[in-house]
């Protein structure tokens, strides 16, 4: 893995309370954004995540981008203000085997009689602080121009 | 991925130029297509990384390799996308990708170069069972990753009066897998039941049967026999279903609209498939000459079509040896004109609500067609193109023989990404 995760971040993926979304687009550029509760982060610190519909818009768009080499992007929003983006690129679909056995009774004991399609794992390439304070801060650091100058006037 | 070396024909695109020509074609798919089109050859070290244990090993498949071998060898690999490529181990002198095992890994390569990571299929549980009649249930049911497959009985009867398929070898394959490995040409329903009932029990393994047998036109009516044992093998499955249908798929002679509405009726099945083979009359009655004297190209287009109203639209497909159709000598002598004859006649079926899907004809052996060569890599990638083209066009759904509960044709895998 080429990047590494904070302890924040990687508690916030471990955290029942935590919002997780995955933001993947189809073949014509089209995004669809979806929580997925299962998001999470393997041994190897790649995200992994349990697809339960074969159907899914996300399921058809995360082989698109394994297919074509696209990223995707997952936000995390936790329950004490913290925000975090993690762009990726799906490595691997997990759709039999023993490891696929081992998820789909992990699966079907959390959650009851549900099917498992596919496990997904997203190789993480970039993490993004997305809170307002710390983008605020990056802004006015780098961007001096982009405010209003009644802001700064006397 | 790295680029792959070119080994082009004197007129035939290389694996990059084709790439760089069909963007809109997966690397991964067209790495699995020309992996069944050259075929493999597993290194000494790869062959050292499969474990019986664990690995599923080939030997038991309806079809024969094209090194003639049945030693068992891996049956198949899967690529990091899910996709499974059923591979027929073939002679270094044919040209052949490579299965090697490099840096703890088990990779494909071509001329030296790594292409991609693989795995070797893993074996259900069931393999290490044999049924209350003393039989390995491996040789009553075959596995695919996620599929079970059954060959109820692999004596074709077209093969009686030398009317065989030409491109097919399942008898002399069946001859050598009697006398090598002791595999039953014919099953029982009580020893389908049995080894069902096991294959089951392992969660998450299986989302399809299927079943298929070579032909038997037998009976009171043409095919009769055939229809009859398909029926007491289904009910047998269907024994250890709590629903009254279940994810099947029959692949079959073309039945007549009684017998198709009799196996409908009677038992669990919910798609059908009766393969054409070829899509084209007059080869048809060249290469397929049993189904020809027998039903007719045109009786069985019209057979299919009918199994529509009974199975529903997107039940219903056939699949054509694909490459077949530009064997010597009769065959179309130019692929842009075969491709085109092809996905004419596939779009007449589409229109009718018949899917159609292909696999890679691979010369086999102990076919009468042995020794010639299948079609380009371009060929195979139009018409995969097309075929899936037709679907989405024709709105015609393909679950019950995609790359999860089949995985042997390159078109239909195309149907990952499509919403239908």
């Amino acid at each position: 893995m080429s990047i590494t995760f904070s302890n924040e971040l990687v508690e916030l993926l471990t955290k029942k309370d935590t919002v997780k979304v995955i933001a993947t687009t189809d073949a014509l550029g089209t995004p669809h954004v979806v929580v997925k509760d299962s998001l999470q982060l393997n041994e190897s610190n790649q995200l992994i995540y349990f697809e339960l519909l074969e159907s899914s818009q996300t399921n058809k768009n995360l082989v698109h981008s394994i297919w074509f080499n696209r990223p995707v992007a997952v936000a995390l929003i936790g329950s004490g203000g913290e925000s975090y983006q993690i762009k990726g690129k799906p490595v691997k679909a997990i759709v039999s085997g023993l490891l696929f056995r081992d998820y789909y009774i992990k699966i079907r004991e959390q959650l009851g009689d549900v099917d498992l399609a596919a496990v997904w794992v997203i190789e993480p390439f970039e993490v993004i602080d997305q809170r307002f304070d710390t983008r605020s801060q990056e802004e006015a650091i780098r961007h001096p121009y982009f405010k209003h100058l009644d802001r700064l006037a006397k | 991925m790295m680029s792959i070396v070119p080994k082009p024909q004197a007129t035939e695109l290389s694996f990059e130029e084709v790439a760089a020509k069909y963007p809109q074609f997966p690397r991964l798919l067209l790495l699995k297509t020309d992996l069944q089109r050259r075929g493999v050859y597993y290194t000494k070290q790869a062959l050292s990384k499969v474990d019986p244990a664990i690995h599923q090993l080939g030997g038991t498949h309806i079809f024969g390799t094209r090194d003639g071998v049945l030693t068992q060898r891996p049956e198949a690999l899967i690529l990091r996308d899910g996709t499974s490529v059923i591979t027929s181990p073939t002679p270094l002198e044919q040209n052949p990708y490579i299965v090697d095992f490099r840096d703890g890994r088990l990779v494909v390569t071509d001329g030296g170069v790594e292409l991609e990571e693989i795995e070797y299929w893993t074996k259900p549980d069931y393999y290490n069972l044999t049924t209350s009649s003393g039989i390995p249930m491996s040789h009553v049911a075959s596995a695919r990753p996620q599929r079970l497959y059954l060959m109820p009985s692999r004596y074709c009867h077209f093969w009686t009066d030398n009317q065989g398929c030409l491109f097919c070898d399942i008898v002399n394959n069946l001859k050598r897998q009697k006398t090598e490995i002791n595999l039953p040409g014919r099953l029982k329903p009580e020893d389908v039941a049995e080894t069902v009932r096991e294959a089951l029990k392992e969660p998450g393994r299986f989302t399809a049967i299927c079943l298929t047998s070579g032909s038997d036109f037998h009976g009171a009516e043409d095919f009769d026999a055939e229809v009859d044992y398909y029926i007491e093998i289904l009910k047998a499955i269907g024994e250890n279903f709590a629903t009254p249908k279940f994810p099947s798929q029959l692949i079959a002679t073309a039945f007549t609209e009684k017998q198709l509405e009799r196996i409908y009726r009677e038992t669990g099945l919910l798609s059908y498939t009766p393969d054409i083979e070829v899509l084209n009359e007059r080869l048809f009655e060249w290469i397929c000459s049993g189904k020809a004297r027998w039903v007719g190209y045109q009786e069985w287009k019209r057979r299919m079509v009918r199994a529509v109203e009974i199975f529903g639209r997107g039940r219903v497909n056939t699949c054509i040896v694909a490459g077949v159709e530009l064997a010597k000598p009769h065959g179309f002598q130019d692929e842009a004109e075969a491709l085109q004859a092809v996905l004419a006649e596939a779009e007449d079926l589409a229109s009718q609500g018949v899917s159609t899907v292909y696999t890679v004809w691979v010369p086999r052996p102990g076919s009468y067609l042995r020794g010639q060569k299948n079609a380009s890599l371009e060929y195979y990638v139009r018409l995969a193109l097309g075929l899936q083209e037709l679907r989405q066009k024709y709105q015609l759904s393909i679950d019950h023989d995609d790359y999860r509960r089949c995985g042997n044709h390159p078109d239909s895998d195309l149907a990952r990404i499509c919403q239908l």
